[in-house]
């Protein structure tokens, strides 16, 4: 099958966050996505990244969060694994947003988007790490 | 990220302008503080020139509309762009905000 892969490695500090944009542009180009495809794949990953960035590794520490995109004919995946702390943010309540704005919580959207926009997302803790794959159609 | 706040008596409009991502985010909790106090009265969210935003910015979101409720004041989300309007749809954000 006609596969291609692309890598990218950041460290555990939010300013790094933007480049995930330039890295999204580049499939999107790659694969002739339109802006909506791009931008939805970018926030589903920027989500994933920053769970890490925020809370895989102990304040003031160095990590790395690599991420890998396998882009095939028709789907795209996304693979991001970290070596912080066992974490599965799977396993994190979903989000209720039928709620009304008194009783919405403040925080949970980030890995709700996540499984809104991607078809799979899966997580795994092997060797030491986190990974959390998630694929797309396309 | 750029924020514009213009204040007059009735109303407070703030005008976003490029991404709103999670480092963005962070500097525009800040430069609105002033607004979260103020929120009783009328405040506008100009998004016109608003690309993206992630979770911490629908959080930013969420923060203003809540401080706005409980002073009674409200708030405003202008022009968004089609691809936001599906963020909003998809956490539920379009009915918890009057969208103009």
């Amino acid at each position: 099958m006609n596969m291609n892969e692309r890598h990218l490695i950041l460290h555990n500090n939010i300013q790094q966050i933007p480049q995930l944009a330039g890295f999204v542009e580049e499939i999107a180009e790659e694969k002739h996505l339109d802006t909506s495809m791009a931008m939805s794949l970018n926030l589903a990953l920027e989500e994933a990244v920053t769970n890490v960035i925020l809370y895989a590794y102990p304040e003031g520490s160095d990590g790395q969060v690599d991420i890998e995109a396998i882009i095939r004919e028709d789907s795209l995946e996304f693979i991001i694994s970290d070596s912080g702390k066992p974490f599965d943010p799977l396993s994190v309540p979903e989000a209720d947003t039928s709620l009304d704005v008194d009783d919405r919580p403040i925080g949970g959207l980030g890995i709700y988007l996540v499984r809104s926009i991607m078809d799979t997302v899966a997580y795994e803790r092997t060797d030491g790490k986190n990974i959390l794959s998630m694929t797309k159609k396309i | 990220m750029e924020v514009n706040i213009n204040k007059t008596d009735a109303v407070t409009t703030v005008r976003l302008i490029g991404r709103l991502d999670t480092p963005a985010a962070q500097e525009v909790s800040k430069a609105l503080e002033p607004v979260m106090e103020d929120a009783a009265g009328t405040t506008v969210l100009d998004c016109t020139e608003m690309n993206y935003i992630s979770s911490s910015g629908l959080r930013i979101f969420l923060t203003l509309r809540k401080a706005a409720a409980s002073r009674g004041g409200k708030v405003i989300v202008r022009n968004i762009s089609n691809d936001i309007r599906q963020v909003f749809m998809m956490t539920g954000f379009l009915n918890l905000f009057e969208i103009e």
